[in-house]
């Protein structure tokens, strides 16, 4: 059941029928979701086996009488919320249930997901019995426990050789951006403030850029909006996202709550966007790729009928002056100055280019997208008012499918849609990102992009491709912390063989466990330019298992006090309520052991706190400036850890200010209608709380060019001669990212026992497959970058250009899935979960060539073709499930 | 963790075993015994996570005749009842009972399918009791039956939905349980409720206050 692979997972559940209750006397420790941006608030409640309480309230830590009866008040722990964990080294009783919170998940509501996350704890009886619980290091090519003095001092000394020998272009460190405030803020230590490489890239993309780059660029803060602003719209745009399935209570609490009506734009027909249609919204079943298109023909369609919202384009669209606000006499060559330079545009002379534009015509729109005309004008209808004296509250949302398939050009056309609707700056009228993982990442000193030599045209910089950096051979040190490289990259499988051939196949190879002879040999591969692999880790996965030299288990969720905030900026506090797995630590403290030995300073930290105390002053000036926090604590005579345990469900919905010793916090961003007092002591008047971010606080329009993706598109969109189908991909409600600790809960794997395709019954037909099937999915045109960081002029980073001067080269990817046949897709589209681990992934299968204008992936737009290998055993497919999401 | 014990059950089972190497796959009536079977690990904590191998009646099981003391321990403490009677159903029109006791909460719909589904009485194995309130928070499903589709939702609060023909596996959910099965036996005509697969809702155990 826990493999890390592709293989089947069988694991139908018995389910329980009797759960133990916690009696009076067991301790409560606030935490929240280990998983999606929400972050619902939960408790966590421990007690020794042998006791239980009773079922009258004053025989329950809950306070509640049993049998509940009435629905939707919380409290009642399904027995998959139950789990037996180690504490202080012996066995206890534990359950992780929703907390009764005011906020985010009022009345103890949860998704399938975080409502089973107790089945994550670290149980030795249990699938988590395979948690990593020692260093482990590959000394004849198998992986084998050493102490964590010797892991720390190979990892120093090695990478220390490596950084002298060949500076920090050579030294890179790949990791996540959420796992907490404490382990973000010491790997960035480590990697921005000590190291200074711009080799560092988050887990989900090559390179440290923006999400959803155009927004930005626009002047918003993407996680500006609070979810009383969703609940609160008429109507929302949601583009490239469900949130019903992936965001789960934003979506049954606020948006379901709220009545919203909703306008959905994707390719497949999730439970969400069922929802949406029932409730008077509207679907736009938008063809792989090409929202640009959608959404210029819709901004066009607006302005001719003249239903744009002018009187806030009037005081919120920067003008012709106000765009060269703050570009100073200097070179304009931060991403946003040199792309806003480029595309940005007062509206009066936006609006002159897309009344030209072709690619913007209702027509070509059409014929692209596969929206029939009449929705089209529908959408733009209901997010309008089309025109009625009422305007309608409309905002809008977006996420990966939007930004994940044409990064820029998608983010900056959905962002001028929303600015002639209206939305921005007030109640229920916001723009956003619905959001993936939580909120965890501060930086220790901003990323040097300086270094790199990623140029578009002469001066725009951006920031390094580490995966091209990579393969074009530059890096002999890398540092993997909690994130499965591989399978989480585009053409993934070419960039799994360099790995291997500069790693495990490399001929310098640890033959013994003398830490001397470790290094040496290291230092030697090194030298060779082959790569030296240190992965930090809660279970093995493809990187540790097969590649790393050095495996360094860590202490994660429920193991160790972190803090980290969530989609609506509230901050809480994550409490320890076990133990982590034998020797595992937290990453601040593996990476803190690791930098002390390299010879930095400033990392004596012996508790989270001390990291965390550390780490305020980083978020000051910023959307989740928590400083004043720890000013008040101190002011007060408080630890920061226990304010926020006081606080428990209910956090700090940051940025906080610091005024009359009263903390204030900021429910919305972009809200002029505030009044923001004076700063006092640590506190900042945050620009972006009452105006936007550029130097003029303006929303900046832009040209959108679909010239600038169109020879891509064209390229690498699915060939119908040769029987290709999109292969495109997402989050599904059941599985939280790369299935790690879902292959661990068997409620979870008796739906999903292995990775799926949903494909259309037409193009199943076709292709002689039924449920069940399990399918070879092949991509004989994987084109992957290499090279090419920097050309003269802006034409050579067109894709044809690049392949043109040598830069892409041609590959293959391969994966295999059992076949949903359903009508969720569309003809031509199949769709696949993301992230399923084991080299197989939907990313095998589209080209590792980022956007130039951002260098952000493009992972939904892969293809394949389809051919039948075989199919579930029989017994398998007796017990699950291939009924459609109704 | 209850002790497993094959002998608690006896006075209730009556039925005969069927060994499914030579039953007909139309067997007319299947004892709770062999309502599943099981191979997984027992022992201790890891039988918490009970993992069930493949189901008699698909008829490739080299285990016959090991039966699931899982099973028998999950419903030895469980009344027998009679539910109703087999002539009386009609398909797809689900009929109230209350199972293991008489609380609202403990409201279940007896249903004919009329296609087969797993833990399915009568000749079509189409037969088949399940709870009656959502595992989430409690939504109640009594008129969420889908009989086009066989599954019991989309809950109105929050969307989840249970396939009736898999043991009440999600079939899209916030719940993180399958909704609870009421066990069936069949003698003659009539219909026995015999046990509980799955904690129902508001219940820290389903015999409380039986």
């Amino acid at each position: 059941m826990s493999n890390a692979g592709n293989n089947i997972s069988f694991s139908t559940v018995l389910p329980e029928d009797r759960v133990p209750l916690p009696p009076p006397d067991a301790d409560i420790k606030p935490t929240a979701c280990d998983y999606c941006i929400v972050g619902c608030a939960y408790r966590a409640i421990t007690w020794p086996v042998g006791k239980e309480g009773g079922p009258k309230a004053n025989e329950n830590a809950f306070g509640v009488d049993y049998p509940i009866t009435e629905s939707l008040v919380g409290s009642w722990p399904s027995p998959n919320q139950h789990t037996i964990v180690l504490k202080n080294g012996e066995p206890h009783h534990c359950i992780v249930t929703p907390a009764i919170s005011e906020r985010v998940n009022r009345s103890g509501n949860h998704s399938v997901r975080g409502g089973g996350i107790a089945q994550k704890c670290y149980s030795p009886w249990k699938p988590t019995a395979d948690r990593l619980q020692t260093p482990l290091l590959r000394v004849r090519g198998y992986l084998q426990p050493i102490s964590w003095e010797d892991a720390t001092t190979i990892a120093a000394e090695v990478g220390r050789y490596v950084f002298d020998k060949y500076g920090e272009m050579a030294y890179g460190v790949k990791a996540y951006s959420y796992q907490f405030y404490e382990n973000t803020y010491a790997i960035t230590k480590l990697a921005l403030q000590s190291i200074e490489t711009p080799v560092y890239a988050h887990h989900d993309k090559p390179s440290a850029q923006d999400d959803a780059s155009g927004l930005e660029d626009m002047g918003i803060d993407t996680f500006g909006p609070s979810y009383d602003d969703w609940a609160e719209s008429d109507v929302i745009f949601i583009s490239g996202t469900d949130p019903y399935e992936t965001k789960t209570i934003l979506f049954t609490e606020h948006i379901m709550e709220g009545r919203c009506k909703l306008v959905m734009v994707l390719p497949r027909k999730s439970r969400g966007v069922t929802w949406a249609e029932e409730n008077d919204g509207i679907w736009l079943q938008v063809t792989v790729g090409t929202d640009t298109i959608l959404h210029n023909a819709m901004c066009r369609y607006i302005i001719e009928k003249g239903w744009q919202d002018q009187h806030h384009i009037d005081e919120w669209a920067a003008g012709s002056e106000e765009l060269d606000w703050g570009m100073g006499r200097g070179t304009r060559n931060t991403p946003w100055q040199w792309r806003s330079t480029r595309w940005g545009k007062s509206f009066k002379k936006w609006k002159k280019w897309l009344l030209k534009e072709k690619y913007a015509e209702m027509g070509y729109a059409v014929k692209m997208t596969g929206i029939p005309r009449k929705k089209i004008i529908a959408a733009c209808k209901l997010l309008t008012g089309g025109g009625k004296k009422r305007r309608p509250k409309a905002s809008f949302m977006l996420e990966k499918g939007n930004y994940w398939s044409n990064n820029y050009l998608n983010t900056i056309s959905f962002g001028n849609l929303a600015i002639i609707c209206g939305a921005g700056t007030r109640d229920g009228q916001v723009i956003g990102r619905a959001g993936g993982h939580q909120r965890g990442g501060v930086s220790a000193a901003s990323y040097p992009r300086s270094k790199t030599p990623e140029r578009f045209g002469k001066i725009g910089r951006k920031a390094l491709n580490v995966d091209n950096w990579v393969r074009t051979g530059h890096v002999r040190f890398m540092w993997v912390i909690g994130t499965n490289w591989i399978e989480a990259m585009q053409g993934s499988q070419d960039l799994g063989d360099y790995i291997k051939a500069h790693t495990s196949a490399s001929k310098h190879q640890i033959e013994r466990f003398e830490v001397e002879h470790a290094i040496q040999v290291l230092k030697a591969r090194a030298d060779a330019g082959d790569m030296v692999l240190i992965n930090n880790e809660i279970y093995l996965r493809t990187i540790g298992n097969q590649f790393a030299d050095l495996v360094m288990p860590a202490a994660t969720w429920g193991e160790e006090d972190f803090t980290r905030a969530q989609g609506e900026r509230i901050l809480r506090i994550y409490s320890k309520f076990y133990d982590p797995p034998g020797d595992a630590k937290p990453d601040w403290w593996i990476i803190a052991q690791v930098a002390k030995k390299m010879g930095f300073e400033g990392y004596n930290w012996k508790t989270s706190e001390d990291v965390f105390k550390e780490l305020g002053r980083f978020t000051r000036n910023s959307r989740q400036d928590l400083a004043p926090l720890l000013m008040w604590a101190k002011l007060n005579g408080k630890q920061p850890y226990d304010v926020l345990r006081q606080r428990a469900a209910t956090g700090y919905q940051l940025p906080l200010r610091l005024h009359n010793n009263r903390l204030i916090e900021t429910k919305r961003l972009h809200n002029p209608h505030v009044h923001i007092e004076s700063p006092q002591g640590i506190s900042t008047k945050l620009k972006r709380a009452g105006s936007f971010t550029k130097p003029s606080g303006k929303l900046i329009l832009h040209v959108a060019d679909w010239k600038l993706f169109e020879d891509y598109y064209e390229r690498i969109k699915p060939k119908k001669e040769k029987g290709e189908l999109w292969v495109t991909c997402g989050r599904i409600n059941a599985i939280w990212q790369s299935v790690f600790d879902d292959l661990r809960k068997p409620y979870i794997m008796q739906k999903h026992p292995m990775n799926f395709v949903e494909m259309n019954p037409k193009d199943a037909k076709a292709r002689g497959l039924k449920n069940g099937d399990i399918v070879a999915m092949e991509n004989d045109e994987v084109y992957i970058q290499k090279g090419g960081f920097y050309r003269a002029r802006h034409k050579d980073f067109l894709f044809t250009n690049l392949e043109k001067d040598g830069y892409i080269y041609k590959t293959q990817g391969s994966a295999s899935a059992m076949v949903y046949v359903t009508s969720v897709v569309p003809p031509g589209t199949t769709f696949m979960y993301f992230m399923w681990p084991g080299g197989g992934a939907s990313n095998a299968l589209s080209s590792a060539v980022a956007d130039p204008l951002t260098n952000a992936p493009r992972y939904k737009l892969g293809k394949a073709v389809f051919r039948k290998i075989g199919t579930i055993p029989d017994h398998l497919k007796a017990r699950m499930t291939f009924k459609e999401k109704a | 963790m209850d002790k497993i014990d094959n002998t608690k059950k006896q006075d209730v089972d009556t039925t005969p075993e069927i060994d499914t190497q030579e039953a007909p796959q139309e067997a007319p009536c299947i004892s709770r015994r062999q309502l599943l079977i099981t191979g997984g690990k027992m022992g201790g904590l890891a039988a918490m996570s009970m993992l069930l191998p493949p189901q008699v009646w698909a008829g490739k099981s080299k285990r016959s005749g090991m039966v699931s003391s899982a099973v028998t321990a999950r419903t030895a403490r469980y009344p027998r009842i009679k539910v109703g009677r087999l002539s009386a159903l009609k398909q797809d029109k689900p009929v109230i009972i209350r199972y293991p006791g008489k609380a609202d909460g403990q409201k279940a719909l007896l249903i004919k399918l009329g296609e087969p589904a797993l833990g399915g009485i009568g000749p079509d194995r189409d037969v088949v009791a399940f709870n009656a309130f959502c595992t989430h928070q409690g939504g109640p499903l009594e008129d969420q039956y889908d009989a086009k589709n066989k599954i019991m939702g989309p809950c109105e609060f929050h969307l989840s939905s249970f396939d009736l023909t898999r043991h009440g596996m999600m079939v899209s959910a916030s719940a993180v349980q399958n909704l609870p099965q009421i066990v069936l036996e069949l003698k003659g005509n009539d219909i026995y409720a015999v046990g509980v697969l799955g904690l129902i809702y508001g219940y820290p155990d389903n015999l409380l206050g039986v």
